[in-house]
């Protein structure tokens, strides 16, 4: 009885007599597909695809939208416009706690500063914000339409 | 060995490929792995900082602030255990901290870079001074977080800024013609607005889309023969799903912001030009006095060389250094010789200023 071999032996790739051949044929079809998309003619031709898109799909999104409003108000559930307003309000509500956090960081520096005897230990690490930088930041710079009615 | 079982081999070796391939393409790699603690959140936006590896004696006094782009995880920037950015800073001494944007939703389309610079950047920054306990930091913008960076560099110059880092900085858009994006947002060809107007915020398979369409070949097809290539070597491969986690890992830009981008960078060069205006304030370069270094990639298809080059002779910094490295817009900071060829001069140049 012949015993036969059961090594691994080389391990063969079946896409292997082709890869020479296929990195030759991307490198230069790369070229030119670089070439072609950096072109004006390119620029105009997805440009009109997709304002095509845009316009043709208005009237079913807005139909969608109606609906979709209709069925929420039925089902007493919030419309996505209600809970964006209620997802800015949340914002704000941070705006303010972070104003209040500044605040409080300038007030344990103040008091720090004044009694000699704890310098440079505050609460939370919080005993270098200069006065400037601690004050509330919303004031001037809110983002509008962000402000509690 | 027979035909038979010869044969059989081969099959067994596709059948294996075939199983990690599949498995490469249906799984997420762990990316982000560096132990961070979370400090601060606004919105979306959290703040993270890492947890420090140095004792406090021997670590850099000035902390660093990292800022990455809009529409993409800063993750890229923490990518693997043995290979991170993030890591190799920790370990090199500093106090790191990550500005994470988050996802926006629709609540958010209106978000500007005035909201991010002037809201939501000082706001991060006061909060790492507060645990950094340093009146002085150093800023790292990458992509549209370089543009964020330096926006808010020269607004705020007495705000403690020491050193700002920039990588692959689309800043100035003088030279349309050199860019493929500029060409496509034209308004001839793209109206913003318009799909705005539907969306909301971009979506990120459009960002995707065109990020990808720039090199349509390489980033369709190459890229999976490369992979099934080096299907029998586990760093490739370990190296590839982690980018591709993140490549995948795609979510929309705040409509606010990217009509932005488009419109007073892409289009009008404003910033470059002094004319850009946050809320209501011009953005003038001149007054931006940090110490800079400006990282270019000089084969970078998406921030070409040409649109960071001019930002030095803006500035009113007197200490500039210009880096270029070989390498494309993300391989130079994640690519597999960023540990030798990038993070190093990073390392040098800042940790000369973070004392």
């Amino acid at each position: 009885m012949t015993a036969e071999h059961v090594d691994a032996g080389p391990q063969v790739d079946p896409f292997e007599a082709f890869r020479g051949m296929r990195d030759k044929y991307l490198e230069s079809m790369s070229k030119v597909m670089i070439d072609a998309v950096n072109t004006e003619e390119y620029a105009q031709a997805t440009g009109a695809m997709l304002n095509n898109y845009l316009t043709l799909s208005a009237p079913f999104r807005e139909a969608l939208d109606k609906a979709m409003l209709m069925a929420l108000e039925q089902f007493s559930l919030p419309s996505r416009q209600q809970v964006i307003a209620l997802a800015e309000r949340f914002t704000n509500l941070e705006m303010r706690l972070d104003d209040i956090d500044a605040k409080l960081d300038c007030i344990l520096e103040s008091r720090s500063a004044s009694q000699p005897s704890a310098a440079g230990v505050s609460p939370g690490g919080a005993g270098h914000s200069s006065i400037s930088e601690a004050k509330p930041l919303h004031q001037g710079n809110s983002r509008k339409g962000q402000r509690p009615k | 060995m027979t035909p038979a079982t010869a044969s059989s081999n081969n099959w067994s070796v596709l059948e294996r490929k075939l199983g990690t391939f599949n498995r490469l393409m249906t799984t997420k790699a762990a990316i982000g792995q560096t132990p961070k603690d979370l400090i601060w959140t606004l919105n979306k936006a959290k703040l993270y900082r890492y947890v420090p590896v140095v004792p406090a004696e021997a670590r850099h006094r000035v902390p660093l602030l990292l800022v990455f782009a809009l529409m993409n995880r800063p993750t890229i920037m923490d990518l693997r255990r043995g290979h991170s950015f993030v890591e190799y800073m920790v370990g090199r001494g500093y106090d790191v901290y990550l500005l994470d944007w988050g996802v926006p939703g629709p609540e958010d389309k209106d978000l500007k870079f005035d909201d991010y610079v002037l809201d939501y950047m000082p706001r991060a920054i006061r909060k790492m001074k507060s645990v950094s306990g340093s009146s002085e930091f150093s800023m790292l913008g990458w992509c549209i977080g370089a543009i964020l960076t330096t926006i808010y560099a020269a607004m705020r110059p007495n705000d403690g800024l020491r050193n700002l880092l920039l990588l692959t900085a689309p800043l100035d858009f003088s030279n349309p013609e050199k860019l493929t994006f500029a060409r496509w947002t034209d308004e001839k060809c793209f109206d913003v607005d318009k799909v705005l107007a539907t969306f909301g915020n971009m979506p990120g398979e459009m960002i995707d889309y065109g990020a990808k369409a720039l090199k349509p070949v390489e980033n369709y097809v190459t890229n999976f023969c490369k992979l099934w290539d080096n299907l029998d070597d586990p760093r490739a491969i370990e190296a590839w799903h982690a980018m591709n986690t993140w490549v995948t890992d795609i979510f929309p830009m705040a409509g606010g912001a990217y009509r932005q981008l488009i419109v007073d960078f892409y289009r009008n060069n404003r910033l470059m030009k002094g004319e850009l205006k946050i809320r209501g304030e011009l953005v003038h370069l001149n007054r931006l006095r940090a110490n800079l270094f400006n990282v270019i990639a000089e084969a970078d298809h998406i921030t070409p060389p040409c649109q960071s080059e001019a930002i030095l002779s803006k500035v009113g910094s007197t200490d500039t250094e210009i880096y270029r490295v070989r390498g494309g817009h993300i391989g130079i900071m994640a690519g597999s010789s960023a540990h030798k060829q990038t993070w190093p001069h990073i390392d040098r140049w800042l940790g000369a200023r973070s004392d």
